[in-house]
């Protein structure tokens, strides 16, 4: 049985037990907190979210996210061709970290919840554990993505010794941290209680 | 189902207060929608900065990087490599390069691309930027022609760029020499252009050769502009003495050219671009006046030729006017069946004239009438006035001869042989020759003097000496014994002179005993004297004895 169910539901805020009607917009009568029994219009902003992240995943991977300018030499790289580097040059380590953290995880994560909005949608009732911990992994991932961003942010603010040596952030940096960010929010807005709704027998 | 009871009773949980519905759009909505518009906007971006995708080939892909190397004019970059690819028949490198948007314009067929890369030539070092940054493409725009899309491109950098001034011309040189493209072109020592490039002519009768001069200087270029080759060094060996020039460094190494305008030329009219020009091989000939005019000569020489060389010059009182041609054997007039050194030369008649008047010349003594026309008539008459030819050195360190021309008018009559091929001009022994001929009469007379006579004469001589020394042998014995007893008698002599003086001798001892007696009679005064001044009164009284 579920508060839902009861029709009940506490306040996050200040924990008040409230009756709940099953549908509308609602606040605490003690601390003026919006209510709701799940998060309002979760599949609809995690689709969003989800279809903008989709697209600038795109830009993401074919833009170059660096340009290191060397003695008048400016070289572009796109993660891509950056983890072929590192292949090309033995340390597949690192390209290989690269590749997970960069291309591997960020497609990962929209796949996720992917495959976690549809099957929430099509009301699906298998693997509601599984889906749940997939879930939990997604958002805990998601703020390590960033990483990336951080490096090119580091290097274009400290290697910027004129001729010599510069490095300039490109547009795929941009649209790469909009994946990060789009997928973060988009696992925010999933509300992972939805996976459980829609069975009409409690047997997890 | 294990629901805990709660606290209190579950019909007194307040309600929740319920909002207005607010059914606006979903704002969420917007953000495919705006990520959608970024996306495509960056797109459109890098796609419209995209110009014109153009191929250049090139004979290799040296320093050249795919996706890295740029094409670069006036330092701006205007396109990318995309691509290093081979062509077809894997005979030159292809490269597929995206230009910017707005170079259309100017690719067109004139257009042109060279790679920069660190070059060290004999102009200089070039492209020295490069080492850090790597080769990049040079493009040079053109906006004359058709617009183009593939390119051959330059194996070296075009000497002549669009942002030079100048006017280019072109040489014609029997060979190429030492130039190189880039050598220097010179005027007056001032370095003002450069050799664009040469080949073969077509027929490969001549080689034709580029040059650039710089602006201003191309205005000093007239059609009656000398250029003459100023590369390496040049050494002759002639009659006047081994001579070595070089006009500069980089002209030793690279090879250049040099031009000069004559004062008398400085009327003719500037020379236009593509003007074509004879190259000298030096200064001299360049500077020598133009001869057109040559008439050939046989001289048949009955000495040696030796230290004689084709080239050669032809002199007249030490003025050049004209060159030995060719030397060769040829039938000697006066002993048929032998042959004998020939000569060709060709006297150059203008020379003459440009020293001395024609009209000052006797023209009654000419016998064809053609005595201004015809160079040959006039050297007939002056054979008959005593004109020769004979050999001459004019070194005498490299033994080089020349041929000199002059009046001798003790000379044994000649005239000017019209028979054969060549007229030929009546020679005279080589002064060396005469001087050989003169020490030969000098032993023929030697050869006949009275050597016999004179021989006998030293006999007798000799003889008489060797006489006079067989007496004085005989003569020797005698002469000495005698010498031995003079010299015996006066050695005892002076034995004897010696005895007589020294104190045990005879003459000596005498001495002493004066001597003694003198000194006995001296106490005595002395002793007399001091009784004397004790006792004055003695002199009256006399010696008081006791």
């Amino acid at each position: 049985m579920r508060a839902r169910d009861v029709g009940l539901a506490s306040c996050h805020t200040c924990g008040l037990l409230l009756h709940l009607p099953a549908s509308g917009h609602t606040h605490c009568p003690r601390c003026g907190t919006p209510m709701h029994m799940r998060k309002p219009n979760s599949l609809n902003n995690t689709w969003a979210l989800l279809i903008a992240a989709i697209i600038a995943y795109l830009p993401a991977n074919l833009y170059p996210v660096m340009t290191v300018i060397s003695f008048g030499k400016s070289q572009s790289d796109t993660i891509m061709s950056g983890v072929i580097y590192l292949f090309a040059h033995g340390d597949w380590p690192l390209g290989l970290i690269v590749f997970i953290a960069s291309v591997l995880v960020p497609l990962l994560k929209m796949l996720a919840l992917l495959y976690l909005l549809i099957t929430v949608q099509k009301k699906s009732h298998r693997r509601r554990l599984q889906r749940t911990r997939l879930y939990r992994v997604v958002e805990l991932v998601g703020r390590w993505s960033m990483v990336d961003i951080f490096v090119v942010a580091l290097l274009a603010a400290l290697v910027n010794v004129g001729a010599v040596a510069t490095i300039e952030p490109g547009a795929g940096a941009i649209a790469f941290s909009a994946v990060v960010i789009l997928t973060m929010f988009a696992a925010m807005n999933f509300d992972p209680r939805l996976i459980w709704d829609y069975q009409g027998e409690d047997n997890g | 189902m294990a629901e805990p009871n709660p606290p209190g009773d579950l019909d007194s949980v307040p309600d929740a207060i319920v909002d207005e519905k607010n059914k606006g759009f979903p704002v969420v909505w917007l953000l495919p929608l705006v990520a959608l518009l970024v996306g495509g906007w960056l797109f459109y971006k890098t796609e419209s900065e995209k110009g014109p995708e153009i191929t250049i080939r090139f004979r290799t892909a040296e320093g050249i990087e795919q996706g890295k190397t740029q094409v670069k004019f006036r330092d701006v970059t205007v396109g990318t490599v995309n691509k290093v690819d081979f062509t077809e028949d894997l005979k030159a490198v292809q490269l597929t390069v995206t230009m910017l948007a707005g170079t259309e314009g100017y690719l067109t067929e004139k257009s042109r691309f060279w790679v920069v890369k660190p070059r060290i030539g004999a102009g200089g070092i070039s492209g020295l930027g490069t080492l850090f940054s790597g080769a990049y493409i040079e493009f040079e725009p053109s906006t004359e022609g058709k617009a183009a899309k593939s390119y051959i491109g330059l194996e070296r950098p075009p000497i002549v760029t669009i942002d030079k001034e100048g006017t280019k011309f072109r040489l014609r040189a029997d060979t190429l020499g030492s130039i190189s493209i880039g050598a220097p072109v010179y005027f007056r020592q001032f370095d003002i252009g450069e050799i664009t490039d040469f080949k073969l002519a077509d027929d490969y009768s001549y080689v034709d050769i580029g040059v650039f001069v710089q602006a201003p200087y191309d205005k000093y270029v007239h059609t009656g502009t000398y250029f003459w080759n100023v590369g390496g060094i040049t050494m002759s060996m002639g009659a006047s003495g081994a001579k070595l020039e070089m006009e500069s460094l980089v002209a030793l190494l690279s090879g250049g050219v040099a031009f000069e305008t004559l004062p008398e030329f400085l009327d003719t009219p500037l020379a236009t671009e593509n003007t074509v020009f004879e190259l000298f091989d030096n200064r001299a000939k360049a500077l020598e006046r133009p001869i057109t005019e040559i008439v050939t000569f046989a001289l048949k020489f009955d000495g040696t030729v030796r230290g004689l060389n084709i080239g050669a010059p032809v002199e007249y009182r030490g003025l050049r006017i004209g060159t030995v041609k060719s030397i060769e054997l040829g039938a000697d007039p006066h002993n048929p069946g032998i042959d004998i050194p020939v000569v060709l030369i060709d006297i150059e008649p203008q020379r003459a004239q440009a020293y001395r008047d024609v009209d000052q010349l006797e023209p009654q003594e000419d016998a064809t009438g053609e005595f201004e026309k015809d160079p040959l008539s006039r050297i007939a008459v002056l054979v008959k006035r005593g004109l020769r030819a004979r050999l001459q050195t004019g070194s005498l360190i490299t033994g080089q001869l020349f041929v000199e021309m002059d009046y001798f008018p003790d000379a044994e009559p000649a005239a000017l042989v019209r028979s054969g091929q060549y007229p030929e001009i009546p020679t005279l022994p080589n002064s060396l020759e005469g001087i050989i001929a003169s020490v030969n009469n000098i032993l023929d007379r030697v050869e006949k003097a009275d050597l016999h006579g004179t021989l006998e004469n030293l006999n007798a001589l000799m003889v008489s000496t060797t006489r006079l020394a067989d007496t004085l042998e005989k003569d020797m014995p005698e002469l000495s014994a005698e010498l031995l007893v003079t010299l015996k008698s006066a050695h005892s002599a002076m034995a004897t002179l010696e005895a007589s003086t020294s104190a045990d001798g005879e003459i000596g001892s005498e001495l002493q005993s004066a001597l003694k007696e003198i000194s006995a009679a001296a106490r005595s005064l002395r002793v007399m004297a001091e009784y004397l001044e004790r006792h004055p009164e003695a002199l009256i009284k006399g010696k008081n004895t006791p």
